[in-house]
């Protein structure tokens, strides 16, 4: 059991409060999900309730939480906690120690004090539950996301402990290793394991959680039992994203004589591992386009054709008519956008408007102030641009992402996963962003997991599975 | 993308041996290519290296260095050149046909020899610490340091240095591409090198700061550093181990017996 009370908590050299007078219990073999923006205090409220806070971080503390019944102040380090709570992080790459599956979890049992026939026994039984006997030789740098997640998740089941702490676990996996990860989880809630969970996917574990905590600035604005708390409409589309009447808005005519973007008989491989098979798509200028399809099914392998960070091994790629294999990538930046997954692999300068100019400087856009106050005002975070990147929530690390790519006016904007790690207002926000881009005359490419984005946002939906365009549908307006 | 220095799991000569043979068998090796400075003998060591790399099934990946090893061994040798000037000319860097400047920096054989003795060890040590890596799962590592006695948390600070290696190889894939995506064209060569650094390495930085943060409450989370542990699949010394054994012996040996009564040979 875990008691948070009256918890408060602010960073070192940071003057506003991560957590603020939280109170929460979390009663033996209960599951409590917690949700809410980015940058709201869910992942600090996960290191105070496993006692990191208290012992390794410095900044100002106040409040009480217990591990079973005692003061984690109490406790002598991690290591004595870690007898009583396991926690998996929301970067799993970065929980892999080791170089096999196996050795990542056979390590984390060799330190419990059990028996070497008990180690032998517990290993065979968690590589079962979380379906890795047949990935046990593998190296985790290797592994897809969810692979990975169910890695680290094992790894941390190993230790053998009745409470869990899961700091979104499922944030990076498609539909298919979501679920997988849900009925792992769920099968251990009725082993009578404690888990909190922090998580976006409500609609996934609805029928595992027990108590639902919504939390804004630190502190929690609505927690009970979910049907409860969802009946507040505010909270539910925090909860809930809801991307209805998005496409509402006036598309563009399209032209059907001037494609966006022909892809011809494209085939890529990977040194010799086949990812793309023939693939033909044309897209018209003006379309709003989604990718779908699970993990692995080569959705970024064929966007990076698009600015020749990847050249076909067979087939050609026109972007406005010019073949990719005759362009630099510098020549294609300025047709082509690509927002990747993670934005923190762009951010480098001092402040957002820096970061925003870095763009403009390398294509020799001029009018630099005009045109990078208007890609923030584009995506909203005009009042951010003195600002160092680093320091804005996930969500709107997502819209200066977005805004990096928007001032240098390419034609075609393509976004991998531009919703993950959002809540429900953030992730309808960028997808509006999206729409009123498309409204002014921008090509929009979506690779997404999520259907509904499809479904709601995009007039058209590609779906891919290993390598190939199984099917390619002009969505039906609802 | 090939991680750079990770295990490799496969079932072969060095992989069976204990990791003891293996250090051993460092030691020896790094030993003697410090001290020979006769050629022959230094390549003599880099093709046993090599024999002992394909009987253990490892050759694919060692030879993956080799363009690392070419590129460094010519630097070496330009180095030399310019740096250390000995013996008979052989010629010059700048032909003697150039106005004004031809026929400056002589290029001598003592310099060629000292830079080729350079690039054999360096040639030594990259072969024999990849095998030794590649063929070591880090688990077998921690065991075998354990035994000798090294604090845990130095122990653990070698074995995430090498877990770091592919995650910056990685990332700075994923940054590099990121950059190249917004139009940034470095260009090649040094110079570009040098332009790319903050593009490319303060994203890289800040990300595997965040990274070793998390990677460091997970050590602690699973209880590594409590050093209490259970011995489970420990590995034992095999007929391999005595073969490595006795062929460091006899080569450490006879290596002694020429340094004394025959120097001259490798020396």
């Amino acid at each position: 059991m875990i008691e948070l009370k009256d918890v408060s908590y602010t960073y070192p050299h940071t003057v506003q409060e991560a957590l603020h007078r939280l109170s929460l219990v979390l009663e033996p073999g209960r599951c409590i999900m917690v949700t809410g923006p980015s940058g709201a205090g869910k992942t600090t409220l996960c290191l105070a309730a496993c006692g990191i806070l208290c012992h390794e971080y410095g900044g100002k503390k106040s409040g009480l939480v217990t591990i079973n019944g005692r003061d984690v102040s109490a406790y002598t380090g991690l290591s004595e906690i870690a007898k009583n709570i396991g926690i998996v992080f929301d970067d799993a790459e970065a929980q892999m120690i080791f170089t096999t599956v196996e050795e990542e979890i056979l390590s984390a049992l060799e330190y419990r004090g059990l028996t070497p026939e008990d180690i032998e026994k517990r290993l065979a039984s968690i590589m079962e539950v979380t379906y890795l006997t047949e990935l046990k030789d593998r190296s985790p740098h290797n592994l897809s996301g969810g692979q990975k997640q169910r890695a680290a998740l094992a790894a941390t089941l190993a230790l053998g402990n009745d409470i869990l702490i899961l700091d979104e676990p499922t944030s990076e996996l498609d539909e298919h290793a979501t679920r997988r990860i849900v009925e792992i989880l769920s099968n251990l809630k009725k082993q009578g394991k404690t888990l909190l969970l922090v998580e976006h996917k409500y609609a996934h574990f609805r029928d595992m959680i027990d108590t639902l905590v919504v939390m804004e600035h630190g502190a929690i604005s609505a927690i009970g039992a979910p049907e409860e708390v969802l009946k507040d409409e505010r909270i539910r589309r925090i909860v809930i994203p809801d991307f209805t009447g998005i496409r509402n808005g006036a598309a563009p005519a399209l032209s059907a004589f001037s494609p966006a973007i022909s892809i011809r008989n494209l085939s890529y491989s990977y040194d010799e591992v086949p990812a793309l098979h023939d693939v033909s798509i044309e897209i018209s200028a003006g379309e709003f386009v989604a990718i779908v399809g699970e993990n692995g099914s080569g959705k970024t392998t064929l966007v990076k054709q698009f600015n020749r960070l990847l050249t076909p091994t067979s087939g050609d790629v026109l972007i406005r008519g010019k073949n990719t294999r005759e362009c630099t990538i510098t020549d294609l930046a300025r047709d082509v956008g690509l927002v990747f997954q993670n934005p923190d692999h762009m951010f480098f300068a001092d402040t957002v408007k820096d970061e925003i100019a870095f763009g403009l400087e390398n294509l020799g856009i001029k009018n630099k102030n005009d045109v990078i106050d208007a890609a923030l005002d584009e995506v909203g975070l005009l009042h951010t641009k003195t600002l160092y990147p680093r320091w804005l929530s996930r969500g709107e690390r997502q819209r200066l992402a977005i805004a990096c790519v928007v001032a240098m006016q390419p034609a075609i904007i393509v976004l991998d996963e531009p919703t993950t790690g959002l809540d429900g207002d953030e992730a309808r926000l960028v997808m509006e962003i999206l729409k009123n881009l498309q409204v002014k005359g921008h090509t929009i490419i979506v690779i997404t997991h999520n259907r509904d984005i499809a479904r709601y946002c995009a007039d058209r939906m590609i779906t891919m599975d290993r390598g190939r365009v199984i099917s390619d549908t002009r969505v039906v307006v609802e | 993308m090939s991680e750079i220095l990770q295990y490799v799991h496969k079932d072969g000569f060095f992989h069976r041996l204990h990791p003891f043979s293996k250090i051993l068998f460092i030691i020896v090796v790094s030993v003697m290519c410090v001290f020979i400075t006769s050629i022959p003998f230094l390549v003599l060591m880099v093709v046993a290296l090599l024999v002992i790399a394909y009987a253990s099934h490892l050759h694919r990946e060692v030879i993956q260095q080799l363009k690392l090893v070419l590129i460094m061994s010519v630097v070496f040798i330009i180095i030399t050149v310019l740096t250390m000037p000995n013996g008979a000319t052989l010629g010059y860097l700048i032909p003697q046909g150039v106005p004004v400047i031809g026929g400056s920096i002589a290029i001598t054989d003592g310099a060629i020899g000292i830079g080729l003795i350079l690039a054999l060890r360096f040639m030594v040590l990259i072969f024999a610490f990849q095998l030794f890596l590649i063929s070591t799962q880090p688990r077998d590592l921690v065991h075998a340091m354990e035994k000798l006695h090294m604090p845990i948390d130095y122990i653990l600070m070698f074995i995430l240095a090498l877990r770091f290696i592919p995650t910056l190889q990685i990332e700075g894939q994923r940054i590099h591409e990121a950059q190249l995506a917004r139009g940034y064209n470095p260009g090649t060569g040094m110079i570009g090198k040098i332009k790319s650094v903050a593009p490319i390495v303060v994203p890289l930085v800040s990300n595997a700061l965040l990274r070793s943060n998390v990677l460091g409450l997970t050590i602690d989370m699973r209880g590594y550093r409590t050093g209490i542990r259970t011995h489970v699949r420990e590995r034992t010394f095999c007929t391999g181990d005595y073969a490595m054994m006795g062929g460091l012996t006899v080569t450490a040996s006879g290596f002694v017996v020429i340094a004394i009564f025959a120097s001259g040979l490798i020396f």
